[in-house]
């Protein structure tokens, strides 16, 4: 026996307290008075002995609530043989149901050696089938019935996910938390390379836990793959789009493979690569040519290898008509139209197209049907338009401001009426030009436009910030980029110009990408991306769209979120490859194409000493392929914490019950 | 002083008059009329001059018609002399609930006070003692009385102990005229002597009346378990068994009353028991009830 925490024992010397308390104020009772003791007599012998008899069994517990008080916190254990604690065991199967399990008979195989393992143990032996992929998956519950056990492993169907035996390790060292008894671990796997975490640490298992290892392959075997495809969720233009595919071989000779790209289930495109041996090799496709509205493409390559669920990649693509811009500029200013076209149509997956309108030409224009305004370094508007592009504002629609030196001359903002305070020319300075200083990433103009070094601003205006978001500054701490709400639209205001006079902005690389995530953030575009990988996330709302039932359909057709996860769900977990189709919040439809993760492809085993090292046995240099169980002769602490505080609480609610008797009779006395 | 005047105490005992048993001195006008004459402007009879009388009394007018001469007599209007003497050692702080015995005491004395003074007219006065007499207001009838009277209740804190004999030799040689007695103690102290100071003032043709007022407690005492008992006027602590405060304290409390009532009454004194747990204008009631019916 010994304790945990054994410097609590310290707290037994509390027991002096109720001794004191007893024993050294035996004699002290609280006197009371009394009008006149005239026909009083001392009657002292009688009451001292009956006082100190009933004390005796409230002393005796208060003296067995200290001592088991600071026994609770030292924390008493026992050394008991594991195996002698219950005298049974726990046989726990884990069988790999990841993507490169698909190869070959690899599942199958699992599955009969399984079984094996379930038939070898004894009627009253406890089991628990576990499915491993990235998180393991509990088949059934701990039991003794092998024909629930059997049925569990014979129900598993190939997965899609990427095996990790890190979470293997966690999920063993929790239920030897809960369950202490000793626990014998079956890994049926093919034992692949890649499902190996970052750190060894993460598959170490409890002490009471043995590992016994049953590979389903013992070597890598060859394998070809699409790897990758880069190709727009959107497409405008589809002479402008372009499928980037990259086909990777593991552990294979040099060969050509044939790669060719389908879009909804027929083929537009095929080529030849030759894939260097145990390489990689990039297809591009230079259009692709899709239909409007959500389309299904994959590429898909033909490898004749073990595993054809990975010859292929799904993405989906959106095709829209562009949107309009109307580009407000003054008849002088032709360089601003120009660089802002020209940023527009090099963003690769833009759908806007901009009408260039000077300020004259403005009076009989509508701006609510175009996707959002640009007014550059306008002097003046027409007051009709000006009217017509605050109700735009108010109404929803969104106006990008950049107010150069024009704008300063007439020395207020269009639309927000902003006055402005100041200006500066920064050419005069010793510098010539001052750098942008602060920049918020999170800003969705800037969310890929946040390498500004190097932009020279020579001109800037200054505006009361006080009612405006501001996202980026100048090394002065002059805001430069600002937004402002008003009514259900907003302004974004730049406080230089668009034309290469005021900075040299449009011509440096981060341009483009403002000028895209602008147009697509004041259009209400969101960016999409049309594949991705089992087991992620997918996020179904925003915080604006709580309460707002979203639908998704699985790659089987089905519906796998209940009514109220409809409703409620944040996010959902991609868990089989192929399309799901999704009723968004916001209204929207879209198609996303979900591919296993590539290094399931990757069909490399864990080398033996690994393995070996696992099991906890590195003399061994083969895998152990018996399925015998062994049981671990070691010794446990067993604590003996709840019984001590059982018994703590059953003292104490004693001690309460003869203390209240005492109380009761002393509200009774004079 | 409104809470002296209880109005529930006071409207209890209006219906009942406060009659003296005893004419003191004087007449009483009112209910308090007294068999004997004094000297005010109601006119009452013609006596025959005789020898010794005052010659200031003497009618003139008849004498100078008839040649004889008379003496005019008037009625009274003297009132009943009230005097309580109240207790105030420091057995008399105890209690067992609310109401001390002290609080008890001056409602009491408060409440004749009011009946006395207010609505008979009666000559009131206070003599508050312990071991040595702590205040003295002296009987009369003048306005604002009452509110010394109260006001001498008031400052009347319990202290130091018992002892009837200093006070009331000091009181006899006050004492001038007749009238009504009131003592308001717990006496604790031997019966015997208890009359035997006090009977003399009934020797003196006072009507003496004993409130002897005491806790619930005092008269059955309930411990628990044993228990220490500091005496409030010696500080004398004794440890005391249940079993005896159930018994033979009960006993002795018992014939400690039955001794003093009936050595009280042998000797002429009204003798009553008021516990403070029951109700004032009932124990005022039952002692002005059986005052009327005396009388």
């Amino acid at each position: 026996m010994g304790f945990i925490s054994p410097w609590f024992l310290a707290g037994a010397l509390a027991v002096g307290l109720p001794i004191y308390l007893h024993l050294l104020q035996r004699h002290m009772t609280t006197p009371h008075s009394f009008s006149s003791l005239m026909f009083f007599e001392r009657r002292t012998q009688s009451s001292i002995k009956h006082r100190r008899l009933r004390y005796l069994a409230l002393f005796s517990l208060r003296l067995a609530l200290l001592l088991l008080l600071a026994l609770a916190f030292a924390n008493p254990f026992i050394n008991r043989s594991a195996a002698s604690m219950t005298g049974e065991k726990l046989l726990l199967v884990v069988i790999d149901d990841s993507f490169s399990m698909r190869a070959g008979t690899r599942l199958a195989d699992a599955k009969r050696e399984a079984l094996s393992v379930l038939a070898s143990k004894g009627a009253a032996e406890r089991a628990q089938v576990v499915a491993l992929g990235s998180s393991p998956r509990l088949l059934t519950q701990i039991t003794p019935d092998a024909a629930e056990l059997r049925a569990a492993v014979n129900s598993l169907q190939p997965g899609d996910s990427h095996a990790n035996f890190g979470e293997m390790g966690r999920l063993v060292r929790s239920i030897a938390d809960s369950v202490r008894t000793p626990i014998d671990v079956h890994l049926i796997s093919d034992m692949q390379r890649s499902g190996m975490p970052a750190s060894f640490s993460e598959m170490a298992l409890p002490s009471n836990a043995t590992l016994t290892l049953h590979p389903v392959v013992t070597e890598a075997v060859p394998n070809w793959t699409v790897e990758s495809v880069n190709a727009p969720g959107e497409v405008g233009d589809p002479k402008k789009a372009q499928v980037q595919a990259v086909v990777a071989g593991y552990h294979t000779p040099a060969a050509m493979r044939m790669v060719s790209l389908a879009v909804n289930g027929k083929t537009v495109d095929t080529k030849s690569v030759a894939v260097p041996a145990g390489g990689r090799a990039t297809v591009n496709f230079a259009s692709l040519d899709v239909p409007y509205g959500l389309s299904r493409c994959e590429v898909r390559i033909d490898s004749a290898d073990v595993l054809p669920a990975d010859d292929v990649s799904l993405f989906a693509v959106e095709r829209s008509d562009p949107q309009k811009v109307l580009f407000v500029h003054e008849p002088d200013d032709e360089r601003s139209p120009l660089y802002f076209r020209a940023a527009l149509g090099a963003a690769a997956e833009t759908a806007f197209t901009p009408d260039s309108v000077t300020t004259d030409r403005t009076a009989n224009i509508d701006p609510t049907k175009y996707a959002f305004v640009v007014l550059s370094d306008v002097v003046s508007l027409p007051n009709s338009f000006e009217d017509d592009l605050r109700k735009y504002v108010q109404g929803g629609g969104n106006v990008l401001i950049a107010a150069g030196t024009s704008t300063a001359r007439r020395g207020r903002i269009p639309v927000t009426g902003d006055a402005i305070l100041e200006t500066r020319n920064y050419s005069s300075d010793p510098a010539g030009f001052l750098n942008v200083g602060d920049v918020d990433a999170s800003y969705p103009s800037l969310e890929k436009a946040d390498r500004w070094s190097g932009v020279r601003f020579f001109f800037a205006v200054r505006v009361n910030p006080d009612n405006y978001r501001v996202a980026a500054k100048l090394t002065d701490q002059m805001p430069l980029l600002l937004e402002k709400q008003i009514g259900e639209g907003r302004v974004i205001l730049l406080a230089s110009g668009l034309d290469n006079l005021t900075n040299d902005f449009p011509l440096h690389p981060v341009f483009v990408p403002f000028v895209e995530q602008t147009a697509r953030y004041l259009s209400g575009i969101q960016s999409r991306s049309g594949a991705s990988l089992v087991d992620s996330f997918l996020q179904l709302r925003n915080a604006k769209e709580q309460a707002v039932s979203v639908e998704v359909i699985d790659p089987d057709g089905k519906r796998p979120l209940s009514l109220k996860d409809a409703t409620s769900a944040q996010s959902f977990q991609l868990t089989q490859a192929g399309f799901y189709e999704l009723h968004l919040a916001n209204g929207r439809h879209d198609l996303i194409g979900v591919n296993p993760d590539r290094r399931e492809s990757d069909l490399d085993v864990i080398p033996s000493d690994t393995l070996a090292l696992w099991r906890g046995n590195p003399a061994a240099g083969q895998p152990q392929a018996s399925t015998e169980v062994q049981t671990q002769v070691t010794t446990q602490p067993y604590s003996l914490w709840w019984y001590v505080v059982l018994a703590l609480l059953a003292v104490a609610l004693a001690e309460s019950l003869i203390a209240s008797q005492y109380l009761g009779t002393r509200r009774e006395e004079l | 002083m409104q809470r002296y005047l209880d109005p529930s105490v006071l409207a209890g005992i209006s219906g009942l008059d406060l009659v003296a048993k005893t004419v003191v001195d004087g007449f009483v006008a009112g209910l308090h009329r007294s068999p004997d004459f004094g000297f005010s402007q109601e006119f009452a009879e013609y006596r025959a001059y005789s020898p010794g009388d005052d010659l200031r009394h003497v009618d003139w007018n008849v004498f100078a018609r008839t040649e004889r001469a008379f003496l005019k007599r008037y009625r009274g209007e003297t009132n009943t002399l009230l005097t309580v003497l109240l207790d105030a050692s420091n057995s008399m702080s105890y209690t067992s609930h609310s109401t001390t015995k002290m609080d008890y005491a001056r409602y009491i004395a408060g409440a004749i006070f009011y009946l006395a003074n207010v609505m008979q007219r009666d000559a009131a006065g206070l003599l508050v003692f312990d071991d040595e007499v702590r205040a003295y207001i002296r009987p009369s009838t003048r306005q604002g009385q009452l509110h010394r009277l109260l006001s001498g209740l008031e400052n009347a804190e319990p202290h130091a102990r018992t002892d009837f004999a200093k006070p009331l030799v000091h009181f006899q040689n006050f004492l001038r005229k007749r009238g009504l007695v009131v003592v308001i103690s717990d006496f604790y102290e031997s019966p015997e002597v208890i009359v035997r100071t006090i009977e003399p003032l009934h020797f003196h043709g006072n009507e003496v009346v004993l409130f002897h007022v005491l806790d619930p407690k005092e008269v059955r005492p309930n411990l628990g378990e044993p228990a220490i008992l500091v005496d409030l006027e010696t500080q004398e602590r004794m440890e005391v068994s249940p079993e005896y405060a159930q018994n033979e304290y009960r006993q002795k409390m018992d014939a400690h009353i039955a001794d003093l009532r009936d050595r009280a009454r042998r000797s002429g004194l009204d003798y009553f028991l008021l516990v403070t747990d029951k109700p004032l204008d009932a124990a005022l009631r039952e002692y002005l009830t059986i005052r009327q019916g005396r009388f």
